[in-house]
């Protein structure tokens, strides 16, 4: 009962959290200068007679009363309906359901990699101290974290392009039910090269949160009572240094999809997070609303099954 | 041990396998390209907009101009050719003119063009409801009317010679009347052009099919796509996988890098670079402190740090048969001596400072201009801060004249009455980013506007350039080339200097 109530908050504190990104994401595009006409018209706008801005600002929706704006954008949203784009004329859900899958996809190619590489090099680091197998998982952490997704990204396009005349993300995007290979090599590369990031900081935690674990005396314990190698590893050390790990999984998880609106942009991937570059440079707000949304959502909801985890990993928190 | 050796061993496998995989596509998708296969171009931006009448960004004028004609066009001289009306004439002292239509034209829903599809269309471009973007080209008209089945009668209200540039434009495209009625033209495309509108995927891509019924010939290209890459780069990369056949390119950085399989056309861009002055208040209004900075210029070296040198040093009208030269009236060349000389007389001999603004987002060039401008105003003792803006913000601050100088690529044209009158005419919409007037320079745009012989234009436009740079009203740059790389195997494709119809020739473009 007491896990459903947790629950139940949880959930509750989620939604309040979304109301208050959709308040900000709504007042912030209102800060900014000009609106979707003058983001249509550039510098054309100063041709304009007053009549052929009125007209404009109906055909745009841009001159209703910004209070109205917002209810009219919250109900829909309620109701499912996230809009028109005020520039291509579709409906918002079309856009981003075209485009959440391929980031969706890219995001989880990047994290099962990004675990990989984290929790392999990390166990491997951190069952080495200070020995070749500990400078090596160091090196791969501090590489991971100071080469720039973009730098990184537009290195191997080139090297590919250059050396192999390969580039398959500039083929149309292929759907990952209507032609799996292609798709594979389209998205394949971009999640390489998000999931070093993701992976260095995985393991980093992973090396530090095992050392800590082994240090503890129910781990010499364990040792001393002859568990078994593979046992001690996996069963006394790796599960108890799971918590730090999943904790910073999901943090990565949630950057990650801020990661994607830069690589969809170097690889082509018709994306979350091209949609939004593209939505706010048109000033297109209903788009926008709806996009920084989902990804706000997408950052709530991953940190809330996370705190979920612990109590699947941990007995305690269970108790607690 | 030994089964993590067996692993490893599984693990090399899969890599080698994998990689056996993947080159091998690249090794197909590189020679990939059939000779069905879509006629794909690269480009940064997206088709936005699919209604002739409201597009403002290049790329939309640019796929459009292959979809509908207009009534004229301009070659690669810049000089105005016959398109859907193969003759006209001026008369009553250049205030009618009369358009003899191309007949056997058919639009793509079938129907044969009339002058009642001329008249429905110009007309649509003049409606305030259309809010068309280039109306006030043909703003002079009052009167719009058929003279038979072919002919097309303008009526204006003063002498306007250059209403005939105006009509070029793809904002004044001619569609079909009963596809204006049926309101239909904003999202099914129907014109006389050379390919037929296919597909527009927002954002991703934009599709055309050949015309059949072409009245210049069905084209060679049986489909073009414009595919939208987001960096030059990836554009450079895609020509290089094989999956583009055409990347429309601005750095030459990017360009620079290509292998020379590539063929390599440009094309100098029919926009100019200037720094805007605001003329009206503070040190800036005092027209030998504005001398002065001309004078401390060095143009060929902006252009060489901005675009590698990719591009031309330009006076107020860039290209064309009025083509400004030289392009300064006061010191074409740098002249330091020259410039302390004006700073004396400003009263300010050891020099001023004012501010001006750039917007890497609207022209990724304006940053490294200003900073080569910066530097060498320093050396006259002129120092010019820099504040680089948004794109929407510089728009803004543009449009309100709420700057004190300005970084801005502007649109041209052949004609400079087109180009100016909405700066410096009277009435003009662009008066107040501008941020000069004066009578003189009205009257030599209304001069130039109601001449209609070749020479007297020619000495009309050049007593404006004059003018312009005389009082130093703007501080004109440079013009800088455009690139389209294209695979070995594409034959006939000239980038047309004109940037609104930049691909016109893609209807005798063909792949071997």
């Amino acid at each position: 009962m007491s896990a459903l109530l947790a629950v139940v908050r949880r959930t509750f504190s989620t939604l309040v959290t979304l109301w208050g990104v959709s308040v900000i994401i709504f007042i912030v595009l209102r800060l900014l200068p000009g609106n979707a006409v003058s983001a249509a018209m550039g510098v054309s706008e100063g041709l304009l007679t007053p009549g052929q801005i009125a007209a404009l600002n109906r055909y745009y929706g841009v001159g209703q009363p910004a209070v109205q704006q917002y209810l009219s954008w919250l109900h829909a949203l309620v109701t499912g309906n996230l809009g028109i784009s005020l520039v291509s004329r579709e409906a918002v859900s079309t856009l981003i359901g075209t485009a959440l899958p391929v980031t969706l996809e890219l995001a989880l190619f990047s994290m099962i990699i990004g675990v990989a590489i984290g929790v392999g090099f990390g166990m491997w680091s951190a069952l080495h101290p200070g020995r070749w197998q500990d400078d090596i998982g160091q090196a791969i952490s501090v590489i991971g974290l100071a080469i720039p997704v973009f730098i990184l990204g537009t290195v191997l396009v080139v090297f590919m392009s250059t050396h192999f005349h390969y580039f398959p993300s500039s083929k149309p995007f292929a759907g990952v039910l209507t032609n799996p290979w292609l798709n594979f090599q389209q998205i394949i590369f971009p999640a390489l090269v998000l999931s070093l990031g993701i992976g260095a900081a995985i393991l980093r935690t992973t090396r530090a949160a095992v050392l800590e674990v082994s240090s503890l005396n129910f781990a010499r314990t364990a040792l001393g009572k002859g568990v078994s190698r593979r046992a001690f590893v996996w069963r006394h050390l790796f599960l108890n240094a799971l918590t730090a790990v999943t904790t910073m999984s999901g943090i990565q998880l949630g950057y990650l999809l801020g990661g994607t609106v830069i690589i969809e942009q170097i690889f082509i991937l018709p994306g979350m997070g091209r949609l939004l570059i593209t939505s706010i440079s048109n000033r297109d707000f209903p788009v926008v609303q709806s996009t920084v949304l989902i990804f706000a959502a997408g950052f709530v909801i991953v940190n809330m099954l996370v705190d979920l985890c612990y109590t699947l990993i941990d007995p305690r928190t269970r108790k607690q | 041990m030994k089964r993590f050796i067996r692993m490893r061993g599984v693990a090399a496998a899969a890599l080698v396998l994998s990689s056996v995989g993947l080159y091998s596509t690249a090794v197909s998708s590189s020679g990939a390209s059939a000779a069905n296969a879509p006629f794909v171009i690269g480009s940064v931006n997206s088709v936005q907009k699919i209604d002739p009448d409201v597009v403002t960004n290049f790329l939309d004028f640019e796929a459009l101009g292959l979809i509908y004609d207009m009534l004229v066009q301009e070659n690669s001289s810049l000089k105005i050719e016959p398109d859907l009306a193969t003759s006209w004439a001026f008369s009553n002292g250049n205030k009618v003119l009369t358009l003899h239509l191309r007949t056997g034209v058919k639009f793509d829903d079938g129907s044969t063009m009339t002058s009642a599809d001329v008249v429905a269309s110009l007309t649509r471009a003049q409606a305030t409801a259309t809010a068309d973007p280039s109306a006030s080209f043909i703003g002079s008209v009052t009167n719009i009317a058929a003279s038979g089945p072919n002919t097309v009668v303008l009526t204006m209200s003063h002498p306007d010679v250059s209403v005939l540039e105006g009509l070029a434009t793809v904002n004044m495209a001619i569609m079909p009347a009963a596809a204006i009625t049926a309101g239909t033209i904003a999202t099914q495309p129907d014109g006389t052009g050379p390919f037929e509108f296919g597909s527009n995927v927002a954002n991703t891509s934009f599709t055309m099919t050949a015309n059949p019924n072409y009245w210049g010939g069905k084209p060679s290209l049986g489909t073009v796509e414009i595919e939208t890459i987001p960096t030059e780069q990836s554009i450079s990369a895609a020509l290089q996988a094989g999956t583009i056949q055409m990347g429309l390119l601005n750095q030459p950085t990017v360009v620079s890098t290509l292998p020379k399989t590539f063929k390599i056309d440009k094309a100098l861009d029919l926009s100019y670079r200037a720094l805007q002055l605001q003329d009206k208040k503070g040190i800036l209004s005092n027209v030998n402190a504005r001398l002065a900075i001309a004078c401390a210029t060095n143009r060929q070296q902006i252009l060489q740090d901005s675009v590698f040198g990719q591009g031309k040093v330009v006076g107020p009208v860039p290209l064309g048969p009025y083509a400004t030269s030289p392009v300064s009236a006061i010191c074409p060349t740098q002249n330091l001596k020259q410039a302390k000389k004006y700073l004396k007389a400003a009263g300010k001999p050891k020099g001023f400072s004012f501010t001006a603004i750039t917007s890497t987002d609207l022209d990724s060039t304006s940053a490294a201009q200003a900073i080569a401008m910066q530097s060498q105003l320093a050396k006259v003792g002129i120092k010019m801060n820099i504040q680089n803006l948004a794109s929407n913000a510089y728009i803004q601050d543009w449009l309100k004249g709420k700057f004190q100088a300005a970084f801005a690529e502007n649109g041209a044209d052949p004609d400079p009455y087109v180009m100016y009158g909405r700066y410096f005419g009277a009435g003009a919409g662009l008066a107040v980013p501008a941020g000069y007037s004066s009578k003189t320079l009205q009257a030599e745009l209304l001069a130039g506007d109601e001449n209609s012989t070749a020479a007297g234009q020619i000495k009309d436009w050049k007593a404006l350039s004059n003018t312009l740079t005389s009082k130093a009203v703007w501080i004109w740059l440079f013009d800088a080339n455009d690139f389209a790389a294209l695979a070995s195997n594409v034959h006939g494709f000239t980038l047309s200097p004109v940037n609104t119809t930049q691909l016109a020739s893609l209807a005798t473009t063909s792949v071997s």
